[in-house]
């Protein structure tokens, strides 16, 4: 039986980052991916990393942009973490190797990304997460961490209330496994695969958010999702916010740059939910070409191409054939990451003792209702580094020895009963088709009661149909189709959370919109929504938002847009 | 046509029957041959870049003043000087390179030079139909594995960039069947002979040479033909050691580029100085119908 | 459009056997071969293996071979690929010259992760004093950025001639990677990387054939980075063993001559107090000088002209290191 004092699931940012610094904190450490942490969809993430690193900025006016970008739903212990540790984790990246782009003078460069009021994003021209997911990489060989590549974990352990490790399937021989540890960190990224227009891989089905949330842990504000604004028509293949912050213009089908008429102040750089909604109304209102509008980049130096925006322009030539210096490039917005997750505090620590969770699949209140461009990174890396922190330091207090053969045992009659199954005419993959239609409809960038009621009735009847898939191939070596079984599994079960949670928002806030109900709401939802599962329910309720020496700031009544 | 020959280093060293072989099949094609003697070796490869660059812009910058495309006889030579042109296409580097090791001689390069291998002289400069018409003993068939030596190929855009692909892509097989022979497609034809490795890894360079020289035999060819005076070294020096490595026999004739343009140009395999090659040619010889010494 | 995809296919554990299944489907002919694959999972056959990930050309977890070349499947679209044969199917396999596991998964432990482990590919950076930047100019950003492009696809190590008869060979993928930290600046193990990358198997077991540049989806020119790998042990003077003696051999005698003395490079890289290795010479000396090849090594070696400004320049360059 494999034990590690702090078990890590998932080879991402985040992951990799908790794994690192848990190690540098004296425990041992395993780490249980879906891919090759090189894989990891973190890999195509092209986004930067905000610190207060110039002299004209200060954490606190980060963290006043935050909660703007967050519109107050944030909770400002966590932001304050993460503004003042910017800095900090910079240098910690720098050391450890990463590349970013440098200024003048050869110092780290900052540039502008929408929302912040200073340029404070650090970048690696266009495609920083690809750059950054290698150096985190290159720490975990350096490290010799034990990694679990092509493993997925099938459940958490828990034992008298307490996490005691996971159990895992390999993919290679189909053989389950107990990992057991002190801790784990879940770190498991995006649920996006359950919307079909998404910037997802395909890992990113919600896997430690289900996990957790069987295991106990509470999931919170699942009702927001960000969307992003560029993505390439068609495909949803992301086309990084570096292209309007190195000066790219958004045009509609008559050639005018529209933001002007939504905010004319920051343009191209407008918080994201701003210039999402600015496309659709300019879509919907007969302006967009088709469903989308155009990115204009032909007015870039054309030095950027070769270096900067270089991922950008390959990109485009490989899947478009469109050559950015020449061409407009029809873009749209589609679901990117959801902002809401497993409900933990600023160390990472879930409801669940012993269970931690950081990254996409987590929530401390950092964002808010809504993501400020480039604290995302920033809040995989110092909320990465603190958990792992905190998990390696964990003193558990229960030492009653788990039955592990027990349990062991209940899942392998669990995947024993799914092979004997035989496979029907409905295959799993088309399930999870309907469902992400189903989402992409109803709960998707706008939303109201009936959609999302009509939504969840159609989960549970699609739900019952996934009781009746099976397995076609027997054998077990390097068989996906339980793989697909129990990612449909998690995705219905957070479907439903996500969509309850929707229904019950009744305002506009970030990335959340009711078109039913438009105002953001300051009396009555300045709180979050918490969802447990009791009994094989879903029971909601609202937590307050954490204020700390900002009580004062304004937070008024208003229009959402 | 006037060229400024550049006959590299190892036709003149370790495979002297192609500089004989080239200067007489010349002649015939009325290419006057200037040759360029005050010049260095290319680097191959081997010496560093920052290095062969100035050598190289040494050289391209004489061929300039005397106003002459510089004709190689070597894919190696042509490859690697090809991409030293490209580099030296970037003003700044070029002005570096001028004002740091060529100005003391008075000498400039300005970035103009052209530089062509014989194989696309006789293609684009002579030309096919001509060359057909002035064969005088017909290749009659015979089947030649063509094997062009990596440095010819690749990197593509600089070698055979779109607007040559018509003459350059099958240029070796276009000469074999305008001379009469039968093109024989084996599995070296683009590859490396395995040259480059001699030294480092010879196991590996041996074994290159024999998969490339057995399979010509295989697919039933009577000779390579190469343009490349290091594949020759290769697969002709190296052949009998191959062959011992592999443990089989392999006896593959390797004829240079202008030895098999002159054989069916008239001339005899003394004139060709086939007599040189480590590899016997006999089995050419005998399939042309030559007298072979017994 | 409707179209055809032949895959290939092999039983868990036996790389030798494989079958072939053929799909068709209805897809639109923009979409890309990994999207044709997933959509043959989804709706027809659950039991096909491939792996595929962040499907968009970032990760290089979905290369296979589509029509005998290596190919990023989410980067080729479908009309394309279908373009290439007559009748218009597209015939799927996995990546060559490695091991298959199952159907088109293959053993990236042994193609990759092994290859890349065994590089050291972690940069020790000279300061660890927080808070702080270190100073590197954006030039040499750009050149770390280009080489960090590289998603290990593997497309340049399927091209690889060297690889393709030698699996013990580090290869291209490898190679770019170990660019990655010899060249940046903040790694404080320079000449250690450089001399251990020169060692059996690295760099110098390449044949700079330009392959692997050609293969290259992302223009990172792999085999230009080897090159430059090339050049820096050359200008540290490092390196050992018959591949060292080769370039300071060539060096040396096209400083001293204007080109190239073959036999002498013949004999100094076998190594001047290597006997048997010189001795070995011998056989192969004496037949090629009974046919009338006798290049002259050493005083005997003819000088060109202007030999003297070859000297020069060598002398330059030696200055500015």
């Amino acid at each position: 039986m494999l034990y590690h004092d702090v078990v890590v699931v998932g080879g991402g940012f985040a992951g990799m980052r908790a794994a690192l610094s848990a190690k540098a904190a004296g425990a041992n450490v395993g780490l249980i991916s879906k891919v090759h942490p090189m894989r990891s969809h973190s890999s195509g993430s092209h986004s930067g990393i905000n610190a207060s690193l110039k002299p004209h900025d200060s954490w606190e006016v980060h963290l006043q942009d935050t909660l703007k970008a967050g519109e107050y739903l944030n909770n400002q212990d966590a932001v304050e973490i993460l503004c003042k540790e910017a800095k900090t984790e910079i240098a910690t990246l720098e050391n450890f190797g990463m590349v970013f782009s440098r200024d003048e003078h050869g110092f780290i460069d900052v540039t502008n990304f929408s929302g912040s009021s200073i340029p404070r994003t650090a970048f690696s021209g266009d495609s920083l997460g690809h750059i950054l997911l290698q150096v985190l990489y290159e720490r975990i060989v350096r490290e010799q961490i034990v990694t679990y590549d092509e493993w997925m974990v099938s459940s958490i352990l828990v034992d008298n209330g307490s996490c005691r490790g996971v159990v895992a399937r390999e993919f290679k021989t189909g053989d389950l496994h107990i990992v057991s540890g002190k801790t784990v960190i879940l770190a498991t990224g995006n649920l996006g695969k359950l919307y079909q227009f998404s910037t997802c891989s395909l890992t990113g089905t919600g896997d430690g958010q289900a996990l957790a949330y069987r295991a106990g842990a509470s999931l919170v504000d699942m009702e927001f999702i960000q969307y992003a604004p560029t993505a390439i028509k068609r495909r949803g293949i992301l086309i990084t916010e570096m292209a309007r912050a190195m000066g790219g213009y958004l045009l509609n089908k008559n050639g005018d740059r529209f933001l002007k008429s939504y905010s004319p102040d920051l343009m191209e750089l407008a918080p994201r939910h701003i210039i999402n909604q600015a496309i659709f109304q300019e879509i919907s209102e007969g302006r967009g070409e088709g469903d989308s509008v155009f990115l204009d980049m032909r007015h870039l130096n054309r030095e950027m191409f070769s270096d900067q925006l270089r991922e950008t322009e390959y990109l485009l030539r490989d899947l478009e054939d469109l050559n950015p210096e020449k061409d407009l490039i029809p873009v749209q917005p589609a679901m990117h990451r959801p902002i809401g997750g497993i409900q933990t505090d600023t160390k990472g620590a879930t409801t669940v003792p012993g269970l931690f969770a950081v990254g996409e699949c987590s929530n401390n209140g950092s964002h808010g209702a809504g993501r400020l461009g480039g604290n995302s990174l920033l809040d995989n890396m110092v909320f990465g580094r603190l958990a792992g922190e905190a998990a390696a330091g964990y003193i558990s207090c229960d030492s009653s020895k788990i039955e592990l053969d027990r349990v062991f045992g209940k899942e392998q009659d669990k995947f024993g009963e799914l092979f004997n199954r035989d496979s029907t005419d409905e295959l799993p993959g088309m399930l999870r088709r309907e469902l992400s239609n189903i989402m992409d409809v109803h709960v998707g960038y706008r939303r109201d009661k009936l959609g999302l009621e009509n939504a969840l009735k159609l989960i549970t009847e699609l739900a019952a149909r996934t009781k009746k898939l099976g397995i076609s191939n027997k054998n077990a070596q390097f068989n996906m189709e339980p793989q697909m079984l129990l990612e449909l599994e998690f995705m219905m079960q957070l479907a439903r959370v996500m969509v309850r949670s929707a229904l019950s928002r009744e305002e506009s806030r970030g990335d959340h919109n009711r078109t039913d109900y438009p105002y953001t709401d300051n009396s009555n939802w300045l709180k979050h929504t918490v969802v447990t599962q009791v009994n094989g329910e879903d029971k909601l309720h609202y937590t307050e938002v954490v204020s700390t020496r900002w009580k004062e700031m304004e937070v008024e009544n208003g229009s959402h847009s | 046509m006037k060229y400024a020959f550049y006959p590299g280093c190892v036709s003149k060293g370790g495979t002297p029957e192609l500089y004989e072989a080239t200067v007489k099949v010349a002649e015939k094609l009325e290419f006057e041959l200037e040759e360029m003697r005050d010049v260095g070796c290319t680097g191959a490869g081997v010496l560093s870049r920052e290095i062969s660059d100035p050598i190289n812009a040494r050289t391209f910058a004489k061929a300039e003043a005397s106003n002459l495309p510089i004709m190689t006889i070597c894919s190696t030579c042509q490859g690697v000087m090809a991409q030293a042109q490209h580099r030296l296409k970037d003003e700044k580097y070029r002005n570096y390179i001028n004002s740091e090791f060529l100005s003391d001689e008075g000498l400039e390069y300005k970035g103009t030079v052209e530089i062509r291998h014989m194989l696309w002289a006789v293609v684009e400069d002579f030309g096919l139909d001509r060359l057909k018409n002035i064969v005088v003993r017909s290749l009659e068939g015979l089947p030649v594995a063509h094997f062009y030596g990596c440095y010819l190929r690749r990197p593509p855009e600089l070698m055979v960039p779109p607007e040559f692909k018509k003459t350059r892509k099958t240029a070796l097989e276009d000469v074999i069947e305008a001379l009469g022979g039968k093109v024989v497609k084996s599995s070296g034809r683009g590859k490396c002979c395995g040259f480059p490795i001699l030294t480092s890894n010879e196991d590996n360079s041996l074994q290159m040479c024999g998969d490339h020289t057995l399979d010509a035999k295989e697919k039933g060819a009577v000779t390579l033909v190469t343009p490349c005076p290091l594949c020759h070294l290769e697969l002709d020096g190296k052949q009998a050691d191959a062959a011992a490595y592999r443990g089989e026999d392999i006896n593959m004739p390797v004829l240079h580029l202008p030895q098999l343009i002159g054989l069916a140009l008239g001339f005899t395999a003394k004139e060709m100085a086939m007599q040189r090659h480590l590899v016997s040619t006999e089995p050419v010889e005998m399939a042309l119908g030559f007298e072979v010494k017994a | 459009m409707e179209v055809t995809l032949k895959v290939k296919r092999y039983e868990f554990g036996n790389d030798l056997g494989s079958s072939e299944q053929s799909y068709t489907i209805e897809i639109d002919g923009q979409d890309t071969l990994l999207d044709a694959l997933l959509q043959i999972r989804d709706e027809k056959d659950p039991t096909l293996g491939f792996r595929g990930s962040c499907r968009s050309g970032f990760c290089g977890d979905c290369t296979m071979t589509v029509h005998g070349k290596g190919a990023i499947t989410c980067r080729t679209k479908v009309e394309e690929a279908s373009k290439k044969s007559k009748d218009g199917v597209i015939p799927i396999a996995p990546m060559k010259l490695t091991k298959v596991v199952k159907d088109l998964i293959y053993d990236d432990e042994q193609f990759h992760w092994a290859k890349i482990k065994a590089t050291e590919p972690w940069v020790d950076v000279a300061s660890t004093v927080p808070d702080q930047d270190q100073k590197i100019s954006n030039e040499q950003v750009k050149e770390l950025r280009l080489a960090m492009s590289c998603t290990q696809c593997g497309l340049c190590d399927q091209g690889c001639v060297v690889l393709a008869i030698d699996k013990t060979y580090l290869g291209p993928g490898a190679l770019t990677k170990a660019f990655r930290t010899v060249h940046d600046s903040r790694d404080t193990r320079y000449k250690e990387r450089l001399d251990s990358l020169s060692g059996k198997r690295g760099m110098w077991d390449c044949a700079h054939c330009f392959e692997a540049s050609e293969h290259c989806p992302k223009g990172i020119e792999p085999t230009d980075r080897i090159f430059d790998l090339h050049d820096k042990v050359i200008k540290e003077d490092l390196g050992v063993g018959g591949a060292k003696r080769h370039y300071k051999s060539f060096a040396a005698s096209v400083k001293a001559d204007g080109w190239l003395d073959e036999a002498r490079l013949a004999i100094e890289s076998e190594g001047l107090g290597n006997v048997k290795g010189i001795l070995r010479l011998i056989p192969l000396a004496v037949k090629a000088a009974l046919r009338g090849k006798r290049p002259m090594p050493y005083f005997l070696h003819k000088k060109r002209p202007g030999h003297k400004k070859i000297r020069s320049i060598f002398e330059k360059w030696e200055v500015k290191k």
